[in-house]
């Protein structure tokens, strides 16, 4: 099993492999690179598998330019491209690219028929959804061909609006802007943050899924790939987690410490032993 | 140029019904499984072959969602739903899942797949994706402006479908887990609480909302039957039989009234008051023209405005008294002016006089919803004709 991580930090930490957001194509990213930057960083760590997040929703008008950036793109040693919108797997298809994708429909990847599907329409990885239960995934993984990837540490991303959702509230009270916004539900008090850039208005949770505790199962279960995200984590902190977690996938997931130490992120395991409902009375 | 379709939404077998006959050219319901309207009454097989029935003697089709976002135990039992649902007739199945795409266009290659919205799908080349998918038409994301619709016509040739009026998402459709988050309810399967409707604390004096205005295109209607589009949709499965008519019936006069080269600013204008006298909530073209901004949401908890104006359903005619009797809904006293329209188009001015309970004893005035009543009236009208309220007795409102 391997780690893959997505930093808030350009500061490249020891991890498998990395996940970098393409600057004008992603979303939901804190920080951002260049092709050029990528370039760079691949050269400098030929080790570590890269791939690329291109995860916004494109327009017509985008599609030139992002046909020069995949273009390009398939000249380096990419690993995989993480992709949402579908003109991404045609584009692949159009210009005959060799390199890897991962279909990354952030809540829509539920299923292992569907799975399959891209699988067959030669999309090599899946990074499945995080609001799907853990058994769920192990089910997914035991029945696709496809390779998975679950997100088990993040602040998790929970929407994506094309809206200016910040500027507007800021207009409205007449006051200037702020990139980021904290709000609260009022029932749960939950909180979210805002985070917002020329493409819309992302939300997260403001808390931290913690799946240290599932990582052994997965293991156990040969799920090929996890992933860590960095924002809303303190750097050095999120170094060290990386840091162990490798540590302790070298060491076969016994290593209970491990498990002691991370329950200080908290006990907030999203969907991994929570189903969401959708039926809220019967047809009468 | 064939026709553009008119598209209706319909939560139950009245409705669609209604919609038909108020002008709609297709209806869209959902059946028991896989639709996005979970808790909507919804259609048993049984309404669906109905359904198809009462449209297809008509000339008109009929539209099954099965556009949730599939967990694995949902796809237990889709394949046995979908043939089921093609034994009875139905005329097209609105998709997101391209699995469950690629499964009815194998095994049943002569029903139509629409692409549902939950794709967000908003550019030339994911149409042209699905097109090689055997997707005869896509329902495109709400935030596609007029000027990329049509180059999407122009470059794929596929079949575009928009939505004209109604309710808004915040956010991308299929891109937010909301719902998931703050009440458990998965959106994506049907379970949405609209938690872009709800207000947040923050840290500054007002609470921040996020809420949409309603959209209401119809004074784009002419540019988008020019701009190639196929067919125009109106959101709202669990809406009433009187939001549905008017709005259906509505539309169907504006387009009628496009191509026949008489829909004059004076006529468009009554169209939209129309219109507007059965929203809820404040309406905008969001993302048809421009970027949606300020002025397309809300900045306060509270939107939906309530609505009083639908008087009552007509049910029949006492030929004994000259009577049209119906069902009433809201209250109303003599010398209201009031408006009675019919499924065909036709309208009624017409001032309330005497009110009469079933059994003709005459009353001060109509308050009791759901009580049978009766008014003096010439001649009897189609069955779902509707009366509604035009102003208040010597401008009591």
């Amino acid at each position: 099993m391997k780690l893959l991580v997505e930093q808030s930090n350009k500061d490249i930490i020891d991890a498998d492999g990395l996940i970098l957001a393409l600057k004008g194509f992603s979303v939901q990213s804190e920080v951002t690179y260049t092709k050029e930057e990528i370039k760079d960083i691949i050269e400098k760590n030929p080790q570590k598998e890269i791939f690329i997040s291109i995860n916004k929703n494109i327009f017509n008008k985008e599609i030139e330019a992002l046909k020069q950036e995949l273009l390009y793109l398939d000249n380096l040693n990419i690993k995989g491209i993480f992709f949402y919108d579908l003109a991404i797997l045609q584009l692949k298809k159009e210009l005959n690219l060799k390199t890897d994708l991962v279909w990354n429909q952030t809540h829509m990847v539920n299923n292992y028929k569907t799975c399959n599907y891209y699988f067959n329409k030669g999309v090599k990885y899946a990074l499945l959804s995080k609001e799907i239960t853990l058994e769920e995934i192990l089910e997914i993984v035991a029945k696709t061909s496809i390779i998975s990837m679950v997100e088990v540490l993040s602040m998790p991303s929970v929407a994506f609006s094309k809206r200016r959702l910040i500027t507007n509230y800021y207009k409205d009270l007449n006051k200037s802007s702020s990139k980021t916004l904290d709000i609260e539900e009022k029932i749960i008090n939950q909180k979210y943050q805002l985070i917002e850039d020329e493409n819309g208005t992302s939300f997260f949770l403001k808390s931290i899924t913690n799946g240290t505790s599932i990582i052994k199962n997965l293991f156990d279960n040969n799920v090929p790939y996890i992933i860590m995200r960095e924002y809303g984590i303190n750097h050095s902190l999120f170094k060290e987690i990386v840091d162990d977690t490798k540590e302790y996938i070298k060491g076969n997931c016994q290593n209970i410490k491990y498990l002691e130490k991370y329950k200080k992120l908290g006990q907030d395991t999203n969907f991994f032993f929570k189903k969401t409902i959708y039926k809220v009375r019967k047809n009468g | 140029m064939a026709k553009i379709e008119l598209l209706s939404p319909a939560g139950d077998l009245e409705r669609l019904k209604v919609t038909l006959l108020y002008g709609a050219d297709a209806v869209y319901i959902g059946g028991e499984k896989y639709s996005l309207r979970a808790n909507a009454t919804n259609f048993t097989l049984e309404n669906i072959k109905q359904a198809c029935d009462f449209a297809h003697k008509l000339n008109k089709k009929v539209y099954l969602t099965l556009n949730i976002v599939f967990h694995n135990e949902d796809m237990e039992g889709v394949e046995e739903y979908i043939q089921q649902v093609v034994m009875a007739g139905i005329d097209a199945f609105i998709v997101s899942d391209p699995f469950i795409i690629s499964y009815i266009k194998t095994n049943f290659p002569n029903v139509e797949v629409h692409l549902s919205t939950q794709n967000s799908t908003s550019n030339y080349k994911a149409v042209e994706y699905f097109k090689n998918e055997g997707v005869k038409r896509v329902v495109l994301a709400r935030e596609v402006q007029l000027e990329d619709m049509k180059e999407i016509i122009k470059r794929t040739g596929i079949d575009i479908e928009i939505f004209i009026h109604g309710a808004m998402c915040t956010c991308f459709s299929g891109r937010c887990a909301l719902s998931n988050y703050v009440t458990n309810r998965d959106a994506n399967r049907g379970g949405c609480s609209q938690v872009c409707r709800f207000a947040f604390k923050t840290t500054e004096e007002k609470d921040f909302t996020m809420a949409s205005k309603d959209l209401n295109l119809s004074k784009y209607i002419g540019q988008i039957i020019e701009s190639g589009i196929k067919s125009l949709k109106v959101e709202g499965r669990m809406r009433s039989l009187y939001y549905l008519a008017t709005v259906i019936g509505t539309y169907r006069e504006i387009i009628d009234s496009y191509y026949n080269n008489n829909l004059s600013e004076e006529k468009m204008s009554l169209l939209e008051q129309r219109l507007n006298k059965v929203a809820n909530r404040e309406v905008s073209s969001q993302y048809l023209m421009k970027e949606a901004d300020h002025t397309d949401q809300y900045y306060s908890g509270r939107q939906e405005l309530s609505n009083q104006d639908y008087l009552g359903l007509i049910t029949g005619y006492d030929y004994q008294n000259n009577c049209i009797i119906l069902i009433e809904r809201n209250f109303f006293s003599p010398g209201d002016q009031t408006e009675i329209f019919t499924p065909s188009g036709e309208t009624y001015q017409y001032t309330i006089d005497k009110i009469y309970d079933e059994n003709m004893n005459e009353l001060d005035v109509a308050c009791h919803p759901e009580e049978v009543l009766k008014l003096k009236f010439q001649k009897q009208l189609p069955p779902y004709s509707m009366i509604r309220l035009i102003s208040k007795a010597n401008n009591k409102e």
